[in-house]
């Protein structure tokens, strides 16, 4: 019987309320001590042998017979307005096949109707301006070139702070501040309490554009048939995708397929329909064959989003104790061109201490630049870079050890509700930490010596991850007893697959290589959220166990009845059925298949809502150890410890993949990663993986993590919260502190290159006629 | 400058710019194809012979997801042109397994979890196939420094340091058996 | 990229003489050409491969004309060869610190001294700039962070390679060969500051080629030292690089070769400070010393100031490390 019920949940730091339809009865939460079997051991990946033999394949190595490549002409300024577009030359040239512009295709609104998807007005450079369809890319980009556009250069903007002027270029007819206003959260008065602090620290931080750099570029795949669209994206939510195409093209949901079985890396920016997805949907219908239509490295970087850059204004205050009695933060995030909603880097600031003052006012403007997408925690990493760096500034004055500090304002209740944290392992976080990295005997460490200084670092990490319904799973059980469970989620490469077969064969007690996992498929599926924010894991995971639960309890009474023997005598146990009284153990297939041939039982489930009084988030602390070359200002990071709280750990295999690749992402945005645009003419300069500089494996440090394991008792059945993102969230911070406790000085402009560092110590020239 | 002694030009063969018949010998078979002088041997293998192990992520030689190994060394199969690879050996993540078998560093990668999307993968693999072939007993650093060309967005280096050395002592315990 | 005809010519002459047709170019590695050409930069209508002239391939060395190197040798059989190792073991540093394994099998010696440069307004085409035949250097007033710090103009990118300051420090030249004409020139001939007549960074026509890199025997007790920063540990171009080596007698300087890269259009050699090592056991004040004179007239843009303290401190370390290796 399908329910209505209220649930509050949150995504990328802000809160939802909504109404849910659930199914199927809650389960009580596995207890902590609870003998589990498959849920908590190293289980390696069920796909592994697609992965490492080529066999897996993905949104770009789908080919069909017959089709076609797309490529995208793109506005080479970052305003501008077409005057006047000729494609005939084009149109003409040996195998190309259809070209799409303005003027040729239906206008369809995007983000509700802040933009078409194609034109005449660009608002950054690498806006769409026209679609080929081609035999091969390489005439496809032939003909890119034969396309003759007038352009009208309009005034363009790029820095965020000056774009919320009133004065700028108007990008918006609404003006470049998102919703007209910035986003202000009070409790108590800040300001009062700054006037009235014994000690107060002010700084102003910024963050660079980070660009995600999947290495699988975004796209799709799409093919007709009749007036059904099958479209293989690389996505992080086939749903998502179904719901963009259908709506942008007319279709019923039943008649668009999404398909993603692999995807090469996401982080946040694949969650919807992309106008490479309706570009090709459109191309394909006109020309009736299958369109491939994956973006190239340099538009990946112009146009599939970013990590928003941000400049942030921050004061804090406090008691000569230590005692946080202020907060204050102004920031102003770059949205680029197109967007509709901005990020927290306010998040870290308003929750991670105890602090009865805060207040924080968050602009959100738009720019003639590349649109933002979600970035693994975005806001919490721009945010916390700040606010964690100004915490340690604040230790210094107070003359206090930077983890003396945390531990002073230490709270277990979420601060700005009221409500308790459903888990809160940050303490202990903290102290196996601190322990891990020698914090306390950091002092007898330090190199104050010749041209190298070492120094130690630390910050704190908190967010959702709580996940949430609505979230569907199917349970098939075969009648040679294998299982297979249906989903609507993904797996974005964090595993999934393999622990929700993890948890299915812990709860229908089956050997997990008798479990099969099905999912990236919306037409085969059940509805799951995106693969976002943290929480496939505790959105999925919890609605497989229920449907596992059913096909179980459904299972025993079949079999009860086919063994005449009362169901509760029998169990589930290595996938055999352990009767009372009978010696040895019964095979699954004597029951289903000798006794009922092709009988086939399928366990529904679906996620349960979020718990009403509490706070469900995830935890951790980060400590650095770094040398700085005071002459070079090259950071040498010899080591990072990462501690996390994300309530039980499924597979710990797994989850330490999850903390070792936050902690690299986010020593790529401490140290090396930037988006560079062109000043005077708002183009960018380093859209490929040559100047944009992601780590290498030489860049990687000893990374030491454990878990703070702990089964959250309220979240969902399971136990378990999200990883996705937490560990990305304090690594630029603890870095940042590390490096500032080396050379005594904070950098407070990421990255921190080494020019940066060299003009922290006063070493550099500044330049004397180009300033 | 000296004066060089001119000689009459040897004849030449053009090829191209349309497509012609080139030859490429991939995974020990013999293969024709027709293509222009512009296919990257990448595209060859992906779209001419459907071995899609091969990732195409930069296309321009600055992250390794492409490579593949060409007698014996690995290269950026992005960066090469088909036309130019025949009579060389050339071999992709798709002949690794034999006999329905994994080879050791896959088996490596699965059991160390040395990945996470699994896009860089095949191109990792292919540079430590390379190293191991040359070098049964590699340290740690020969490790890193043999994936040094090729990009983890994941980040699952540690995992492929420790995938590449297990590897190695598969194979080494392979061969001492 | 856009289409072209591809040859692969029988020896060298046939080679050279091909490429005076106009609208050729020469592949070796291919690793600069190609993404030129798919980024559109260059869309040459004919290819010439080189990779199969067996005739300049190979590695010599003989106590008499030191090493002599084929154009085609690869950026690893450079870094592994062990006589260059034990010889002139800075130039297998050079080699080894370039770009990445796979680049290394595939980049070529030739290839890598007659490289384009990096500067991001040259390699987007998105910018006519003065090298590409415009008027301008957008990288004077824009983002140059990279940028050149000595002769920045007319044109303010810096010279890539790692191969070439090691190999001007060792007073290596180059044999070129072209239709008419061949010869050697040394690499302080080779590299030239672009001019509006001639706007690349290297004297070589269109029609000639780099047929061998030529390392002359080193005086006696000879060491040398190649540091590089970068802003990542591996993979990345020099932010700066200095390339040293020194003659000793005992532990004194008998002459110095110091070669800058990242500073400037071409190789960077200091005459300046190598004339303050001249003589001298080098101590810190001298080091410190050379270090100023090397970067003596560096004019910094705006955002590249750092480059000279960076500079500075290479020197002094490469020469206080050499100091330190010569007494041991």
């Amino acid at each position: 019987m399908a329910r209505v019920v209220k649930t509050k949940t949150e995504f990328e730091g802000n809160f939802f309320e909504q109404y849910i339809v659930i199914e199927g009865d809650e389960l009580t939460p596995w207890a902590a001590d609870e003998k589990l079997e498959k849920v908590g051991k190293c289980t390696p990946r069920v796909d592994g042998s697609e992965r490492v033999t080529g066999d897996a394949k993905y949104t770009y190595d789908i080919q069909l017979a017959g089709m076609l490549y797309g490529r995208i002409l793109r506005s080479p300024y970052p305003h501008a307005r077409i005057k006047s577009l000729d494609t005939r030359a084009a149109e003409k040239l040996h195998g190309v096949r259809a070209v799409l512009t303005h003027k040729n295709i239906p206008q369809i609104p995007l983000r509700m109707g802040q933009h078409f998807l194609l034109e005449p007005t660009l608002r950054y450079a690498g806006d769409e301006v026209a679609f080929i369809v081609a035999d091969d890319e390489e005439i496809a980009e032939d003909a890119l070139e034969l396309i003759e556009v007038d352009y009208q250069e309009l005034p363009f903007v790029i820095d965020p702070e000056e774009a919320s002027q009133p004065s700028s270029p108007q990008i918006h007819l609404n003006g470049n501040v998102l919703n007209g206003k910035p986003e202000e959260y009070e409790r108590g008065d800040a300001e009062k309490a700054l006037r009235e602090a014994d000690v107060t620290i002010e700084a102003r931080f910024t963050t660079q554009v980070a660009l995600h750099n999947s290495l699988e570029t975004h796209g799709s795949v799409c093919a007709w048939e009749g007036d059904s669209l099958t479209v293989w994206d690389s996505t992080q939510h086939i749903y998502g995708v179904r719901a963009g195409v259908a709506q942008a093209l007319g279709l019923p949901l039943n008649k668009v397929r999404v398909i993603k079985k692999y995807m090469g890396g996401g982080f946040g920016s694949k969650n919807g329909a992309g106008k490479y997805t309706l570009l090709a949907a459109l191309a394909a219908k006109k020309v009736g064959r299958p369109v491939h239509m994956m973006l190239t490295r340099k538009e990946e970087n112009l146009a599939a989003g970013n990590r928003n850059n941000t400049i942030q204004y921050l004061r804090l205050g406090a008691k000569r104790d230590g005692t946080l009695t202020a907060i204050y933060l102004r920031s102003y995030a770059g949205l680029g061109a197109y967007s509709l909603w901005g990020t927290s880097p306010g998040g870290p600031a308003r929750q991670l201490y105890a602090c009865p003052n805060v207040k924080t006012i968050q602009y959100s403007v738009f720019t003639n630049t590349g649109p933002m997408a979600a970035f693994r925690a975005p806001g919490y990493v721009e945010g916390t870079f700040s606010f964690e760096q100004a915490i340690d500034m604040l230790a210094q004055k107070l003359h206090m050890d930077p983890l003396e500090l945390r531990l002073k304002n230490y709270i277990d209740t979420n601060p700005m509700s009221g409500m308790p944290y459903s888990t809160k392992g940050l303490r202990e976080a903290y102290e196996r930490g601190a322990k891990l990295i020698g914090w306390r005997e950091r002092k007898s460490k330090k190199i104050t010596q010749g041209t190298q200084r070492r120094g130690f670092g630390m910050a704190s990490q908190i967010w959702g991850g709580s996940g949430g319904p609505p979230a569907y799973a199917l349970c098939k059980l075969n009648n040679d007893g294998s299982a297979t469970i249906i989903t609507g989620t993904q797996d974005i490469g964090t595993g999934t697959k393999t622990v929700l077969a993890q948890i299915a064969a812990e709860e229908l007690g089956f050997p997990i290589e008798r479990v099969s996992v099905e999912l990236g498929d919306t037409q085969d599926g059940v509805y799951s959220p995106l693969s976002a924010g943290s929480m496939t894991l505790p959105s999925v995971g919890p609605a497989v166990r229920v449907a596992a639960h059913d096909a179980k309890e459904q299972l025993l009474s079949i079999a009860a009845q086919v063994l005449e023997k009362p169901k509760d005598q029998i169990k589930l146990k290595d996938g055999l059925l352990h009767v009372q009284g009978l010696e040895k153990p019964v095979e699954l297939k004597e029951v289903l298949a000798m006794k009922l041939q092709n009988f086939m039982i399928i366990g529904k489930g679906a996620r349960g809502p979020n718990p009403e009084k509490y706070s469900v988030n995830t935890f951790g602390a980060q400590f650095a150890d770094v040398t700085v070359d005071t002459e070079t200002g090259e950071v040498l990071i010899n080591k990072i410890v990462a501690v996390h709280e994300s309530g039980r750990v499924i597979n710990p295999l797994t989850i330490g993949s999850q903390i070792e690749g936050g902690v690299i992402q986010g020593l790529g945005f401490a140290l090396t990663e930037e988006r560079v645009l062109d000043r005077h003419t708002g183009l960018v300069l380093n859209p490929n993986l040559e100047e944009y500089k992601v780590p290498t494996a030489l860049d990687v440090p000893e990374i030491e993590h454990e878990m703070i394991d702990r089964a959250d008792p309220y979240a969902n059945n399971l136990g378990a919260k999200g990883v996705g993102e937490p560990p990305i969230i304090p690594t630029a911070a603890a870095i940042a502190n590390a490096i500032s406790d080396a050379i005594g000085v904070h950098v407070t402009d990421g990255p921190i290159t080494p020019d940066k560092i060299l003009k922290a110590l006063n070493k550099t020239q500044i330049g004397g006629n180009h300033a | 400058m000296a004066k060089a002694t001119k000689t009459k030009r040897a004849s030449v063969t053009v090829r191209g710019p349309h497509k012609m018949p080139v030859h490429l010998f991939v995974n020990r078979q013999d293969y024709e194809l027709h293509v222009e002088p512009r296919r990257t041997l990448l595209d060859a293998l992906r779209k001419d012979l459907g071995l899609t192990g091969a990732k195409k992520v930069c296309d321009e030689g600055t992250c390794g997801a492409c490579t593949v190994i060409v007698d014996g060394k690995p290269v950026y199969s992005c960066l090469t042109l088909a036309i130019e690879c025949e009579e060389k050996s050339i071999e992709t993540i798709e002949a690794l397994a034999q006999d329905g078998k994994l080879h050791a560093l896959q088996q490596a990668f699965i059991e160390e979890d040395a990945y996470q999307c699994g896009f860089c993968t095949p191109g990792q693999i292919m540079s430590l196939k390379a190293l191991l072939d040359e070098n049964p007993n590699p340290t740690l650093d020969d490790v890193k420094r043999a994936v040094s060309g090729n990009l983890c967005r994941c980040g699952a280096y540690p995992k492929i340091f420790r995938a590449g050395l297990r590897a190695a002592e598969i194979l080494r315990s392979k061969k001492g058996a | 990229m856009r289409n072209f005809e591809h040859i692969t010519p029988p020896d060298l002459e046939s080679a050279v003489d091909l490429l005076s047709e106009r609208g050729t170019k020469s592949i070796a590695g291919g690793t600069d050409l190609l993404p030129e050409m798919k980024s559109r930069l260059r869309s040459p209508r004919r290819l010439v491969n080189l990779k199969a002239l067996e005739e300049l391939r190979y590695l010599k060395h003989n106590a008499r004309k030191g090493f002599q190197i084929g154009a085609l040798t690869t950026l690893a059989e450079i870094e592994s060869n062990e006589l260059i190792r034990e010889k002139i073991p800075i130039l297998a540093q050079a080699a080894s610190v370039a770009a990445s394994p796979q680049l290394r099998n595939m980049g070529t010696i030739g290839g890598n001294l007659c490289q384009s440069v990096r500067c991001w307004y040259y390699r987007a085409p998105e910018f006519k700039c003065w090298l590409k035949g415009g008027d301008t250097c957008y990288a004077i007033e824009g983002e140059n962070k990279f940028h050149a710090i000595l002769e920045s103009s007319p044109c303010c990118a810096v010279h890539p390679s790692d191969l070439a300051p090691a190999l001007m420090a060792l007073g290596a030249s180059v044999h070129i060969t072209g239709t008419d004409e061949e010869g050697t020139v040394s690499l302080e001939e080779f590299f030239v500051r672009p001019k509006a007549s001639n706007r690349q960074m290297t004297i070589l026509g269109a029609n000639e080629l780099i047929t061998e890199v030529q390392v002359p025997m080193l005086d006696g007790d000879s060491s040398g030292i190649y540091l590089k920063a970068m802003d990542r540990k591996v993979w990345a171009f020099a932010l700066v690089s200095v390339a040293v080596q020194v003659s000793w007698d005992k532990e004194r300087v008998k002459g110095a070769r110091i070669v800058l890269g990242g500073v400037a259009p071409i190789p960077w050699r200091v005459p300046a400070a190598e004339e303050i090592v001249r003589d001298q056991a080098i101590t810190e004040e001298i080091a410190t010393s050379a270090s100023e004179a090397a970067l003596e007239g560096a004019q910094p843009l705006r955002d590249n100031g750092y480059k000279i303290a960076l500079a500075k401190a290479l020197v002094k370390r490469a020469l206080m490390t050499l100091a330190e290796r010569a007494k041991k």
